[in-house]
């Protein structure tokens, strides 16, 4: 069928055997691809029993039916696995080139189990699958490896871990293409428990496309779209993702000093418009992507891409640090370490606080872009200092006692935006399934930039609704698979009617928005499944309770409680945030239920 | 008790549609879904000139004491809101769109405005055009695949995320229309300006 290649590779890392056999049709029609695809396959995989380090958590690597064919920013690809960071359901996506390469090479599913003897890194052309030693590799940091494994951008590409994820850090990514990432919950750490050093990829199909006619129009329209939204084509290509950092500073919602302040004096220092001035070389864009939101900056130090505005932000604001060139720096070497670069910087800065507070004895203080560097190395090789933080500020925070400080939901560490400021954002981070997370729906564009239109950021009765539109479109994305971005310029019913021109099959706005819905409760049974309750749909206490004392958001907390209620009874689940028969016969997972 | 924030979003946007002549004095509706309740403007109330009374909060997926108040069309918007990602309905009357709905099955703009935002409006055609179950079906399973739809003679229902975009889609129909039956009595061959626009009607 077109769209999708109908094959999985099932790759067995403790036998060094693969596998291949097709995908279940009737399975990728309902879940497409990517983040629901790789949900679907990992409930029948792995259950509460296994250990998100042992050999029997798995690696699921998707794309989708739009991967590789050409829309705009059909460049990305998924990993599913438990997450190390937070044990519950964790997809992360990428973007550059191996997504597309990987189509290329003819598989819509990648399945890596067991865990190998000795390193090992895989190369696969198209039919051909090869196991190499890596021992000579393990140990080697990601730009040189990528370079040493001949990452060619169109033809060959690279996807490894760094120290990080070999030195099995919960927070560590999986790198591709050299400096993008699959970032967050710790992917990478399950990786190096497989002794898996490194995918390479070189691919020659063209994936079918069912209506080139009607194919080609969407490909028009959303190229003239892309064109007219000034987020698209001027702010992201001439700021980067950075251009926030100003925006979000003025209205009081920019988390300062682990969630201390909601305003950072030294935004200006670190905000986008800084950045293209000073420390640009140039912007830089994934396969078919027309935005071109990458940076490439330099320092004294060197060059690399980046920084997005999280890690900007995670280093800056977040630890109180005004020192652009060093937050460039840390980015590039957390990129090079195979680090996340929001868990690194919220959880040095939950340190930071447990230190100035005397609750942990470290020289680590808000302000010393001098301590960014060195502890992010001894976070990547477990040394001193590092062997604290390198599993999160949740696990930090409550080894000394303090778990209050942690800034995180489920465990995962928040992204910039403070939801004291922004009401919807707030509970978007209580009830995201990987935990506190902008990329699982962000109401930064209904409660910020007016996109689709402005909605009161301190409205609490109908924000719910906005949110679970959000996440059910944000899951629907994240299964075709594209970029988010795209969305800031082109309205949802665009991406209906792509996926119908490639595939051939008929998905309206509504149906496509309802695999959406389909994949986020589908990730909520995964973590009910696992014990989670809701207790667990929940903020900081410091979010719910301290309100900033200054700012236009002073005397506003998260007022959690009223949405949450709302937001259960919206999604059609009971009280306790648990999905209803009614509802998941609806959503066609009704069997899953009784394995609950 | 409705927030204060939604009842001023209501009375602005019923104030704007009547300044805009998209409604009679008591034409039209609109309502926004919350979760699995629906707040919509009340049976006979004024759009242009909406109280905090005149707001109906009822549920989505079965009765209560709100439907003996809630506008006639109600069963329309449920059944739009069950089908749809929609969190937010206008109806209106356009004049000049309802005008075109009577001689076309589907209304293809011709400006720059309308063809970007909306490429195709179809018409549907419903004898009984208030509020019935087959109007209510017919309205929805269109709403599944456009933004906006006209019911034959009768006017347009849109939807959005917020009442503010949905009267954007409907503002831009009546300006498109208007804009059309402009160049028609003008009368002057049309000069192409956009790119594939062929494939609009296929949108």
């Amino acid at each position: 069928m077109a769209g999708w290649s109908e094959k999985v590779l099932d790759i067995d890392l403790s036998t060094q055997t693969y596998q291949t056999y097709p995908l279940d049709m009737e399975m990728a029609r309902l879940f497409v691809g990517g983040r629901g695809l790789g949900a679907r396959l990992l409930w029948d995989m792995v259950g509460p029993e296994v250990n998100t380090l042992s050999p029997e958590n798995v690696l699921i690597f998707t794309n989708g039916p739009l991967t590789g064919t050409g829309y705009q920013t059909s460049n990305r690809f998924s990993v599913t696995t438990k997450s190390p960071l937070t044990g519950t359901i964790l997809d992360a996506n990428s973007g550059g080139f191996w997504g597309m390469q990987f189509k290329k090479a003819g598989y819509d599913v990648m399945i890596v189990r067991g865990k190998a003897e000795k390193p090992v890194w895989i190369e696969i052309k198209n039919d051909v699958i090869a196991f190499h030693d890596a021992s000579e590799l393990w140990g080697m940091r990601v730009f040189a490896l990528t370079a040493k494994l001949g990452q060619n951008n169109n033809k060959r590409n690279v996807l490894c871990i760094g120290p990080a994820g070999e030195n099995l850090s919960r927070m560590a990514s999986i790198m591709n293409d050299r400096e993008r990432a699959l970032a967050r919950g710790g992917p990478g750490a399950v990786m190096g428990s497989k002794n898996l050093k490194a995918v390479v990829v070189e691919g020659r199909d063209r994936p079918v496309i069912n209506d080139p006619e009607r194919f080609k129009f969407m490909l028009y329209e959303t190229r003239k779209l892309l064109a007219a939204s000034p987020l698209t084509s001027q702010a992201l290509p001439e700021f980067g993702t950075v251009v926030l950092m100003n925006i979000m500073n003025n209205i009081g919602a920019l988390a300062t000093r682990n969630h201390q302040q909601t305003q950072f004096e030294g935004a200006e220092a670190i905000s986008g418009e800084e950045l293209s001035e000073k420390y640009l070389v140039k912007n830089s864009a994934c396969w078919a992507c027309p935005i071109g939101c990458t940076r490439i900056s330099k320092t004294e130090k060197g060059e690399g891409e980046g920084p997005e505005f999280e890690s900007t932000w995670a280093f800056g604001a977040q630890c109180g640090i005004a020192d652009l060139p060093a937050i460039i720096e840390a980015n590039t070497l957390c990129n090079d370490l195979g680090l996340d670069t929001i868990t690194a910087g919220s959880t040095i800065a939950c340190a930071m606080e447990l230190s100035e507070k005397g609750y942990m004895d470290s020289d680590l203080r808000f302000g010393r872009a001098d301590q960014l560097a060195p502890t992010l190395e001894a976070m990547a090789y477990r040394r001193d200092i590092g062997s604290d933080l390198t599993d999160g500020s949740l696990r930090l925070a409550t080894k000394y006692s303090h778990p209050e400080f942690s800034m995180s939901a489920k465990g995962m560490e928040m992204p910039a935006y403070d939801p004291r400021g922004m009401q919807g954002q707030g509970l978007l981070y209580a009830t995201s399934n990987r935990g506190g997370c902008h990329m699982r729906g962000n109401m930064v564009g209904p409660e910020v930039l007016g996109l689709p239109k402005m909605i009161d950021r301190f409205q609490v009765q109908g924000k719910s609704s906005f949110v679970i539109l959000h996440q059910n479109v944000s899951a629907a994305i994240d299964s075709l698979v594209i970029c988010k971005f795209t969305n800031m310029g082109v309205a949802d019913e665009y991406f209906a009617r792509v996926l119908s021109s490639v595939t051939g099959i008929q998905y309206d706005t509504g149906e496509l928005t309802r695999v959406g819905e389909r994949v986020w409760n589908l990730e909520r049974l995964y973590n009910l499944r696992e014990g989670f309750t809701r207790k667990d749909d929940t903020l900081p206490q410091r979010l719910l309770t301290e309100a900033p004392t200054e700012g236009p958001s002073k005397g506003w907390v998260v007022k959690l409680e009223p949405m949450l209620k709302e937001y259960y009874r919206g999604r059609g689940w009971d009280e306790n945030g648990v999905p209803k028969p009614q509802k998941l016969t609806e959503l066609k997972l009704a069997d899953l239920l009784v394995r609950i | 008790m409705v927030d204060q924030r939604i009842y001023e979003m209501f009375r602005e946007i019923g104030r704007d549609l009547y300044t805009a002549n998209m409604i009679s004095s008591h034409g039209g509706n609109m309502s926004i879904r919350l979760g699995d309740h629906v707040i919509i403007k009340r049976r006979g109330a004024m759009l242009g000139n909406l109280k905090e009374h005149d707001l109906i909060e009822t549920r989505l997926d079965k009765n209560d004491s709100g439907v003996a108040l809630a506008s006639t069309e109600l069963l329309v918007h449920r059944t739009v809101y069950m089908s749809t990602p929609a969190l937010a309905i206008v109806h209106c009357h356009p004049r000049t769109a309802i005008a075109f709905s009577l001689s076309r099955d589907e209304l293809v703009p011709i400006d720059n405005e309308a063809s970007y935002l909306l490429k195709k409006i179809p018409v549907v055609t419903e004898e009984f055009a208030s509020g019935t179950p087959q109007m209510a079906n017919k309205v929805a399973e269109a709403l599944k695949n456009y933004k906006i739809i006209m019911l034959r003679g009768h006017g347009s229902f849109a939807t959005g995320s917020t009442l503010d975009e949905a009267f954007h889609w409907s503002s831009t129909l009546e300006e498109s229309c208007q804009i059309e039956l402009a160049a028609r009595l003008i009368n002057e061959p049309f000069i192409e300006y956009r790119g594939m626009s062929a494939s609009y009607s296929k949108f």
